[in-house]
This record gives structure tokens, sequence and C-alpha cells, in this order.
């Protein structure tokens, strides 16, 4: 019956409008795909391209392997053990994800090289000096440690959750069968959660090929550093184009290795029924000896870059003039806000819709909505600007008046950037949220004859309310550390917090860009704490 | 909660108001800047108060906001753009986005061969990309030129940043415009055979690697060792301090220029403020506030900048920077300049 239901419902039309604009901006990118290969390519193809590739693959390959080592171990160790502060590192180990691993980048190199505290700490003190290539960690290996430690909360998120939904009944049937409780971890829990995992990893992996801070600093060329580079210093948009397109068929590849590791779906326990998994609880040494892992992670993912910046802040604040705090965090939370919003409502309707509808062409909206993610920030930039010239330039031909640039002008273009890039963060929340709720209720409600939207907002919004805020606030923390998009689109005399401090940054002056990363840090911070005590009463 | 999102909505509508409004205001100047120093900011209010006038400032890398120019067209609101590099000034000046500004007070106040031939941008500020070397372990005597650096005595001992860097790419830029192709491939190339490791970091991670002995050299722009000597990290301060300027022969300088856009719709004003960061009260505090020598002639360098002497620069228009920038990044790519 319901796939009869068809194009006819505002759903589908409001739908539909979304997926167009989506796909509007990419468009523009891609009619340059045909143009003819300029000369320049064939130099980036002769010197280069090996380069990006196998840099790509190698900081992609360890940084998604480590995150899903570090994330699932983490993930079962607070769920499966009640140890020493085993509560405060449930929502703790969400807490490197604040940091923007630009910003985690910078921190680390001023900390370990030759004027950071540690060589200097060992050479003033003790007069021992440290071999200053030890510390080093400006090439892969050390790329591949920043992004592990401030990105793997993604795998630990979702697993994290996973595990929560887990029966108890599992690990029982594994104990009584006599597996101990490690064996149940590697033979039963993990093949279990590999869905979740994988999905987590796919995010750290897509953020990784995304980054742009990290590998320019350190001097690795990638991908995004050579789009950027041909794009902009050579301009030649035409290889650029070209060097995305390859970028792009590779997280084609990751994201169909994605769909096949994850396997089978019927692994995934939804039962309403589950009785939560009952952590089993440590005493004197064991607790002490878990709290150790755990403790190490929170300490290197969080602390210490954030002592090292509260250190840097305090030296530096009187460096800092003129600076309108105030005005900077609002811009910051003001665009959060309305992104993320704006993102939810669009992710519902579609969601809805693919739920709804079940021909093949809504089938594919699910697959359009999470687009974005994957085209790098500065290709999206230049579709969104491109599409919104030629808005501009149709507005004043229709109302034949020459007003200029409006809407290119304005903030709409950078919220519309951010709707089109994070729209898969809010979309995978609210697509996980209608899978929980199921359709029972929805097909008893259609057959006591309520229409879908009255459907939608006396039956599913209530349910779906959890995961709606949980996709509101992931959104807001990708968009409060957006950099390419909003250095790009931004309006006049516009800052945000992740901006300014990457302007100090980028200009060699870190300690100046230390109490800015600060604030950012603090509102993320204040943003997970939120997801997670609301998560617990969303559980009650 | 709900008070809060309230709120949050009136600020963004605000804010929306705001920014659609001030597009069409008048009495303003409209510039897009590579240049973000808290310095600028203050210059730039000086000149508001001082003649009315409001600047709106977008700021950003210089090749993303010419880029924004070029795709902008002839509605472009910026009406002028500053970058840190003259090359790129030249870049926009070739994709026809700037015009040229005639003005005695600007010829007046920035000598020829800093500003653009046919008076497209104009410079503001002048650095030097130098040798930095170890006092303890470098005698000034075995330094001369750029040339000398490739020589054998130098192999695993020079310091210096990636070539996506655009200093780099000037500076190669520089040699191919006074020594040919052929030179510039063999200076690269003697360079990379003498890099100490793998070019990584900024410009001041270069000179902490000479102090932290991992080279003994390093290639890098003047105003940074005015920074660190200036740092609020004492440990940066001490590394500084064991450092030392060589400006080899024919230095290479570059400049932070200005250029008036060609569909700027505040062409007056625009002017005026371009003549402003020019003037003498200006240009003492622009170019001291970045450790930069001033590009007006009649304005004295700060005390460091004198202490650290005089030098001889290179003989050519700096246009050739943009010129040359392609061949430059070419270059490096083929000789493994990472």
């Amino acid at each position: 019956m319901l796939n009869k239901i068809g194009f006819n419902n505002k759903w589908s039309v409001i739908s539909l409008i979304i997926i167009i604009f989506i796909i509007l901006p990419s468009v523009f990118i891609f009619l340059g795909l045909f143009e003819q290969a300029s000369d320049n390519w064939v130099h980036i193809k002769t010197y280069l391209l090996k380069d990006y590739v196998f840099n790509s693959f190698i900081l992609t390959f360890f940084t998604g392997l480590f995150s899903i080592i570090i994330g699932v171990s983490l993930a079962w160790i607070v769920n499966a053990y009640d140890f020493k502060f085993s509560n405060f590192f449930k929502w703790a180990l969400i807490l490197p994800m604040a940091i923007p691993p630009y910003i985690g980048s910078y921190t680390y190199v001023g900390l370990l090289n030759y004027t950071g505290v540690i060589q200097t700490f060992f050479r003033n003190n003790l007069s021992i000096i440290i071999d200053p290539s030890l510390l080093n960690i400006m090439n892969l290996p050390g790329a591949i440690f920043i992004y592990t430690i401030f990105l793997y909360p993604y795998v630990y998120l979702i697993t994290n959750a996973f595990f929560k939904k887990q029966s108890a009944s599992i690990i029982e049937v594994s104990k009584t069968l006599g597996k101990g409780s490690f064996e149940i971890f590697l033979k039963v829990m993990l093949p279990l959660s590999r869905g979740a995992y994988v999905g987590g990893a796919t995010l750290v992996v897509l953020e990784v090929l995304n980054d742009y801070g990290v590998v320019k600093y350190f001097g690795i060329s990638t991908f995004s550093t050579s789009i950027f580079q041909t794009w902009f210093a050579l301009g030649d948009t035409n290889s650029a184009i070209k060097l995305s397109a390859s970028l792009m068929i590779l997280v084609f590849i990751i994201l169909v290795i994605e769909r096949i590791s994850r396997g089978d779906k019927k692994y995934n326990h939804s039962s309403r029924s589950v009785k939560p998994l009952k952590p089993y609880k440590l005493k004197g040494k064991k607790s002490w000896a878990m709290f150790f892992f755990p403790a190490a992670i929170f300490l290197i993912g969080f602390l210490v870059p954030v002592a090292q910046l509260i250190h840097w802040s305090i030296i530096s604040y009187g460096n800092i003039t003129k600076l309108n705090i105030i005005s900077i965090l609002f811009n910051s939370i003001g665009v959060s806000f309305i992104g993320s919003i704006l993102v939810i409502i669009a992710a519902v309707i579609i969601a809805n819709t693919v739920r709804v509808n079940k021909d093949i062409l809504t089938k594919n909206y699910a697959r359009i909505a999470i687009m974005g993610y994957s085209i790098p920030g500065a290709v999206i930039a230049i579709g969104v600007m491109m599409f919104f010239l030629k808005l501009d330039s149709s507005i004043n031909m229709v109302t034949n008046y020459d007003i200029g640039l409006i809407l290119s002008t304005s903030i709409f273009m950078l919220i519309f950037a951010y709707f089109i890039r994070f729209l898969a963060i809010g979309f995978n929340s609210v697509e996980s949220g209608f899978q929980k709720v199921g359709s029972n209720y929805f097909e008893a409600s259609r057959t006591l004859g309520k229409s879908i939207t009255e459907t939608f907002f006396k039956v599913d919004l209530p349910m779906l309310k959890p995961s709606l805020i949980s996709g509101f606030l992931l959104v807001s923390i990708e968009i409060l550390k957006e950099l390419p998009l909003t250095l790009i689109l931004r309006p006049f005399n516009f800052n945000t917090l992740a901006t300014r401090a990457f302007e100090y940054a980028n200009d060699e002056m870190i300690h100046e860009s230390a109490v800015l990363s600060l604030i950012l840090i603090i509102v993320s911070v204040i943003l997970i704490y939120t997801l997670t005590s609301y998560k617990k009463k969303g559980k009650r | 909660m709900n008070k809060l999102y309230k709120a949050n909505l009136i600020f963004i509508f605000l804010l929306i108001i705001i920014f659609t409004t001030v597009a069409g205001a008048e009495g303003e100047v409209n510039l897009y800047t590579n240049r973000h120093y808290d310095t600028d900011e203050l210059l730039l209010q000086e000149f508001e108060e001082d003649t009315g006038i409001m600047v709106n400032v977008l700021k950003g890398g210089s090749d993303e906001l010419i880029e924004k120019i070029a795709r902008e067209g002839k509605d472009t609101s910026a009406d002028l753009l500053i970058t840190a590099d003259a090359g790129r000034l030249h870049r926009a000046k070739t994709m026809g986005l700037l015009q040229p500004v005639k003005s005695k007070v600007l010829f007046n106040n920035i000598p020829k061969n800093l500003r653009d031939e046919e008076n497209y941008w104009f410079g503001l500020t002048i650095r030097g990309r130098v040798v930095v070397y170890a006092k303890n372990r470098v005698n000034e005597a075995d330094l001369s030129s750029y040339e000398d650096l490739i020589d054998e005595k130098w192999n695993g001992k020079i310091l210096v940043r990636s070539s996506s860097n655009i200093y780099n790419q000037s500076l190669l830029a520089s040699f191919i415009e006074l020594y040919g192709r052929d030179w510039a491939v063999n200076w690269a190339e003697g360079i990379v055979k003498n890099m100490a490791r793998k070019p990584q970091g900024n410009d001041r991670d270069q000179a902490t690697a000479v102090v932290a002995g991992q080279g003994d050299i390093a290639i890098m722009n003047t105003y940074y060792l005015g920074k660190m000597l200036n740092s609020t990290n004492q440990e940066e301060v001490k590394v500084a301090k064991q450092l030392e300027i060589f400006f080899p022969k024919k230095t290479h300088i570059n400049v932070s220029g200005i250029g008036l856009t060609r569909h700027a719709k505040n062409k007056e004003n625009a002017v005026r403020l371009i003549e402003y960061l020019t003037s003498k009260k200006a240009q003492e505090m622009f170019a001291k506030a970045n450790f930069e020598y001033p590009v007006n002639n009649e304005v004295k360098p700060s005390e460091l900048l004198k202490s650290w002497g005089e030098f001889k620069t290179q003989d050519i228009n700096l246009s050739s920077l943009g010129e040359n920038n392609k061949e430059a990044y070419m270059i490096f790519n083929q000789v493994g300049w990472k």
C-alpha cells in the first residue's frame, strides 16, 4: 500500500526541492569536468599525483584503523566494567572531539618543539638535551597521531551507543558458555558492533580526507592541499576539478567498502525490551588498572592540549587588542544554531519521505543527502559561490533593476554551504531515529485515517525527539569548528571563533590564537555535555 | 532553553539585516585583505575616525580572495585588495581585476620599484627573505650569496619550509627573472640536496630548528625573527637571541601591497585609504607592528631593523614574481622540493 502513495504528497515535493538545491552547486562544479585537460594536469600527473595518493591513503588507513582500536576498546571498557571514574569517562572520552585537529596540531608542535614546555624543562632544569627529532611530529606518523587522538570520538560515540543498546542476554549466554570477558569482547561484541564502528570510522576517514589545516602545516601534500594549490595557486580550475573528481571516486570506494563491511543489518538489535548491560564491578588494584587506559587517552586528547592553551592564553592575553570576543562568540553560536536547525528540518523531511515512498527516485535521496560530506570543503565553497552569483544575476534580470549582489554578499550563502556540507551528519541521526521508531505506529495511524503530516506531528515527532536533538547538537559542533567554507564564503566584517583562531595561527602567532581556541573548545564542551546528559534523560 | 533559542533567533535576524544593508550604505570602503594583524585594525579604525569613511573588512587567503573577486565580476563588493605578496597582486592585475590609480601622493610616497609599472598596485611594507644562522656555529664570512647555499659545505645544514609556501615560490621566481630558468633549476636542486630535513612547519619552526641543532642555517622572512625576539614565550626569545640575520648579496625582497579593483564602487574613498596607509603617519605604525620595513622613504625603519644593518636588494620589478610564479612552482615539483 505504501509504495502507491508515490509522488503526490507535500513531503515528496518539498524533498525534491531540497534535493535539487543540494545538487545544483555540484552541477556547477562538474560542468567543468568536460573541459579539456590543461598542461598543468600532465605536470600534476607526472610529479605529484603519486604523492597525493600515497599520503592520503596512509593517513586515512592508519587513522581509521587506530580510531577503531581506540574508540571500540574504550566504548567496551566503559560499558562492560565499573571502575574508578568510569561514569566520568563515559562522557569525558567524547571531549577530544571539541578540539579541531588543526588547533590540536599547532598546540602539540608548540608543546613538543625546542621552545616547548617539555624540552625546555629538561634543558633548563636537568641539563638534559633531548634530540629534537625524537619529539618531532611534523610528519606522516605525527599527522596520524593528531587525527586519531582528536577524531576517534566519532567511533567511540557510535560504538558506545551500540553497546548500551545491546541486551545483556547476549553476554549472559556467552558467560554461561564459559567465555571470559575478553573473549566475549573479541568473539562476540566486536563482530556484532562492526556496523557501528565501521560507520564511525567512515566519518573519521572523510574528516581526514577533507582536512586542510594539519597537513598544510606539516608540509604533507594530500588531495585536499593539492586541490587548494591547483585551484588557487595555479589558477587552474580544470585540474582542480579533476583532482576533486579523483578524490570523490576514492570516497565512493570507501563508502562501498563501508556498505560491504557493515555486513548484515540483522545484527542490529533494536527490540524494545532491551535489558541494559550491567557493568562488571572491579575492585582495588584491578579498578585502577582499568582506569589507566581511558585516563591516558583523555589526558593526551584533551587535558594536555587544553592546559597548554590555557597557559598560552594567560601569557598572551594582553597582546590581543580590540578583539570583540563577544561578537565573535555570538557569530559562531548564531551560525551554528541556524545552520543546525535547517539541517535537522531538511533531514526530517527527506528521511520521512524516504520512509513513506519506496520508489527508486526517493530511495536515492538518502545517498544524495549525504553527498556533501564527501566533497572537499573548498569545492563546495566554490560551487555554492557560483550558484549564488547565478541566483543574484537572475534576480537582477527578473526584477529588471540593478541591485547588485544581494544573496552572495549575505550570510545566507555561508549557511547554505554549511547546510550542504553537514546534512549527512544530521540525516544519519534522524534516519537512525526513524529506524528505531519503526513503521508500526505510522501504519496504525494511517489506517485510522490520519494524513502523513498529521501522523508525523502527532505520532512520529514525539518519538523522534531524542534523535533530532542529538543530530542538532552534533551538527552544531561541526559548524562551530568549520574552517574552509567559513573562510571563503563569509560576508564582510564577519569572524567566527574558528576563523579568528586560524588567522592568528596562520600568521605564526600561536600564543595569540589560544584565547579563541579555548573559547571554541569551551562552547563545544558545553554542547557535548548537553548531548550526553540529554541522552541519559531520554533513556529513562 | 526556549528563551535562549528565541534570543538567538532574534539575534540572527538582526545579523542578517545588518549584513544585507551594510553593502548599500554610503561613505564606506570595502577591503579584501590577506593581512590579519590587530594593528591593521587599529589603523583602519583611525582612518574611520579621521575621515568618517567606514571600512568594511573581509579577511581570507590571498588566492581565495582573488578567486572571489573574479567570480563576483562587475558586481564585486570589493574596492581594495591587500595581499602579502607582490606576485599575487600581479596575478590579480593580469586577471583584469585591478585598475590603475593616478595619484601624486602615492607616486610621492612609494618608490618606483615598489609599485606596479602601470600603477595597478602599490607596496605597503617590505620584508626580506634572508639567511638566518646560528651565531655559535656559523662564521659570517662563510656566507655570501643565495648561490653559495648550494655549495657542498652546507650539505645537510639548510632548513627551509615547503615549496607550497608563496614566499619560497616568489624567491625562486625572482631567480628565474634574474638568472634564467636553468640557473633556478640548478639552485633548487642544490638546496634540496643540502636540506637538513624534509621541509615542514612554518618559518619560525625553521629558526627554532637551527638553535635545536637540526641544521645550521634557515631561509626565512626577516619579520619572523622580530616576532620571536618579542615573543611572549621567554624560551623563544632565548632562541632568537642565538640567531643572526645575514642579508645575501642582492637580497630578495617582497611587499605587502594594495590594489584598487576594476569594478570598485567607492573609488574615491578607496584611493584615500591607500594614500592614508602609505602616509608618513600610518607607515610608522604599519611597518613597525609586524617588524617590516616601510615603503615610504621618509619613514625610518624601527631600531631593531636598523640594528640588523643595511642591505642591497635585487634589482627587479616585483611584478616578475607573479609572472614567474607558475614556472617556479613547477620547478619545485620537478626537483622534489616537497
